[in-house]
């Protein structure tokens, strides 16, 4: 957690969207922005780019507020997935509360997908953070690909492991909301143990889920 | 490693404070007042003022109030003021300001997270770099530590190994005077057996001359008539066989005599081979080395082999004494040992002004071009084992390398081993 300031009632989460290069991070973010309600959110922030490829990372924050008055700052970030900003990638996973690992559905992808897991893995306990508690969501994405690899394969390897899966379609807006509400719910449950969300600012899961996940009216 | 190095946090909260500078906003404030408003401001959460511009006229009427945003969130607000009939003008003016400071804001936020994120990053990698040459900096030093002691080893080794070398030259010298010395004893032996043959003889006869010289002493004192003791003696004289002694007993001391000067060349000899008598250089004749070398090995050669000798006259060299003989000794040899049953050893020896040529040449089965670079090296040899210590000719190149010269191997004509010595010689 960034910071939590009892007297001012104020919160700030942040929550991190990892993964291998051009697997999606930011077209997820892009696209949150692109669906989610203007109230409670501000503008993506984009950092540099190179070409198209991330090379600090993005931040969109969010905001709500509990019935109690606790203002709670979600800030979510992507990382560079390239190999070589590792260090960028270390840093930005520096105190988060939770992580969507974004990986490649592309049968070809297969190794890098286990390689910048095995990253996350590593650079989660350089930084403190321990992979078998922290919230932690797998999205496949990148369904629509002809060569991705089927369900029933992605369910027989994460099933066990007890991580959420959701697959996705970022580029069409598929799977990206619902990605974001099963990591809200898992970041909630967490702050709830600690903080009593619930039972000292009456912040229930549903409305901490529905505040960050709530959808534009259909135009 | 990096939990430790990196202090800047993504994501910590940046005070507005922190971000603009006078040097951002005044300028801004200040194209408002020129614009036409009375007095321009930007006020914190709590209302008081971060920054502020007005003309000195006063500051008019509230114009407009906007939120300042940072991540979304206001975290200032503009305060515009003027003229209320400049209201019109004025408004649009505001919506401007903000949107101007708005941007300063944001792009001041990026540069701040992408310069603390650059320079932790590049701390990080600094101090992983540091490790790393550290790192580096170990290792080396100890590969360093192992290769001087690998030079170290090795130099060892090396010194054993030409110590053993230089023992087992020397084994080798001293086996070549070992058979030498079996052969010279057996040059000695056979004079010596009859010699002592001939005073074994000699004491029998000494025994007789004294028992003829006893009866002389003895009838002498008898006082015998004369006639009688001629005749007594005449028959003593014969009963001890005298006459036949005393015609063997010259035939016998010659014969002893020659025996003993046999034996007494052959010392000299092997003392003139071995130079034991010599300490540092002596004056050497070569030819007359190869003579001697030959007479030394005369019971190996005697009815054995044919000796075919064409020397020419050679200046003499100065050089260790027992070095010639050393190669003469090992060349010959060899050549007996590989030469067959019929061995015929052709020795050359000429003069061309500046060096000597000596050439020792067999009629064996010669050696192979293959093995020619091996021969001298220590510890070859073409003999089963056990039979050759692969030495003798590594001797030869030794004692050739202390004459500073060189020797290498040719065909014979008509097959065989040809080895050719050359020594420089003239200048002295």
């Amino acid at each position: 957690m960034i910071e939590f300031d009892e007297k001012e009632r104020r919160m700030v989460l942040k929550l991190v969207y990892y993964g291998p290069a051009l697997s999606g991070k930011t077209t997820n973010l892009l696209q949150l922005h692109d669906l989610l309600t203007r109230q409670g959110r501000g503008e993506l922030m984009v950092l540099d780019t190179s070409g198209d490829r991330t090379i600090y990372f993005d931040l969109l924050p969010f905001f709500l507020t509990a019935p109690s008055g606790l203002k709670i700052k979600v800030k979510v970030y992507t990382v560079p997935g390239q190999v070589c900003h590792d260090a960028t990638r270390k840093a930005v996973l520096q105190r988060a509360d939770g992580v969507v690992f974004v990986a490649d559905s592309n049968r070809a992808e297969a190794g890098s997908n286990v390689t910048s897991f095995d990253n996350l893995e590593r650079n989660l306990s350089l930084v403190g953070l321990d992979i078998d508690s922290i919230p932690l969501v797998i999205q496949f994405n990148k369904r629509d690909l002809p060569a991705a690899v089927p369900e029933e394969e992605i369910r027989t390897t994460w099933d066990p492991t007890g991580i959420p899966v959701v697959l996705a379609s970022a580029l069409n807006g598929v799977g990206v909301s619902e990605t974001f509400a099963v990591l809200a719910g898992l970041v909630y449950d967490r702050i709830d143990a600690r903080f009593a969300l619930a039972a000292t600012h009456g912040l229930t899961r549903e409305r901490f889920i529905a505040q960050l996940t709530s959808l534009k009216e259909e135009p | 490693m990096s939990a430790d190095t990196l202090h800047f946090v993504v994501g910590e909260e940046k005070k507005v404070r922190e971000l603009l500078l006078d040097a951002d906003v005044i300028p801004l404030l200040k194209g408002a007042l020129a614009a036409g408003a009375s007095c321009a401001r930007v006020t914190g959460d709590d209302g008081e003022e971060l920054w502020g511009a007005c003309a000195p006229a006063g500051r008019g009427e509230l114009i407009r109030t906007l939120p300042l945003l940072l991540e979304g969130e206001p975290v200032a607000h503009l305060e515009l003021f003027g003229a209320p009939e400049g209201r019109e003008r004025l408004e649009p003016l505001a919506s401007l300001l903000i949107v101007a400071l708005d941007t300063v804001l944001r792009n001041s936020l990026k540069r701040v997270l992408t310069t603390e994120i650059h320079t932790s990053v590049v701390n990080s990698s600094h101090e992983e770099l540091v490790a790393m040459n550290a790192e580096l900096t170990k290792s080396e030093a100890r590969y360093r530590e192992l290769a001087e002691n690998l030079e170290l080893r090795v130099k060892e080794r090396t010194a054993e190994l030409r110590r053993t070398q230089a023992h087992l030259l020397q084994q080798e010298r001293m086996a070549a005077v070992g058979q030498l010395a079996a052969g010279v004893a057996h040059e000695i032996n056979n004079p010596l057996g009859f010699i002592t043959s001939n005073l074994h003889t000699l004491q029998k006869y000494v025994a007789r001359f004294c028992a003829m010289l006893q009866f002389y002493r003895e009838h002498l004192e008898l006082e015998q008539p004369r006639e009688r003791l001629v005749a007594e003696a005449e028959t003593k004289w014969r009963e001890l066989k005298l006459p036949h002694v005393m015609a063997d007993v010259g035939d016998l001391m010659a014969q002893s005599l020659a025996g003993a000067e046999r034996v007494s060349r052959i010392v000299a000899d092997l003392k003139g081979f071995s130079h034991v008598d010599e300490s540092g250089d002596s004056v050497v004749d070569l030819n007359q080395e190869l003579e001697r070398t030959l007479t030394l090995l005369s019971h190996q050669l005697a009815g054995r082999a044919e000796i075919v000798k064409e020397l020419q006259p050679l200046p003499e060299i100065k050089c260790q004494g027992q070095l010639p003989g050393q190669i003469f000794l090992n060349l010959i040899q060899n050549a007996l040992t590989h030469a067959g049953a019929s061995p015929r050893i052709t020795l050359s020896s000429c003069f061309d002004g500046e060096r000597i040529r000596i050439s020792i040449a067999d009629n064996g089965p010669g050696i192979p071009s293959a093995l020619r670079g091996q021969i001298f090296d220590p510890f070859f040899t073409t003999l089963p084992v056990g039979s050759g210590t692969g030495m003798g000719l590594a001797v030869v190149w030794e004692a050739v390398l202390k004459l500073q010269g060189t020797v290498a191997v040719a065909d014979a004509p008509g097959g065989g081993a040809d080895f050719i010595i050359t020594i420089p010689a003239g200048r002295n």
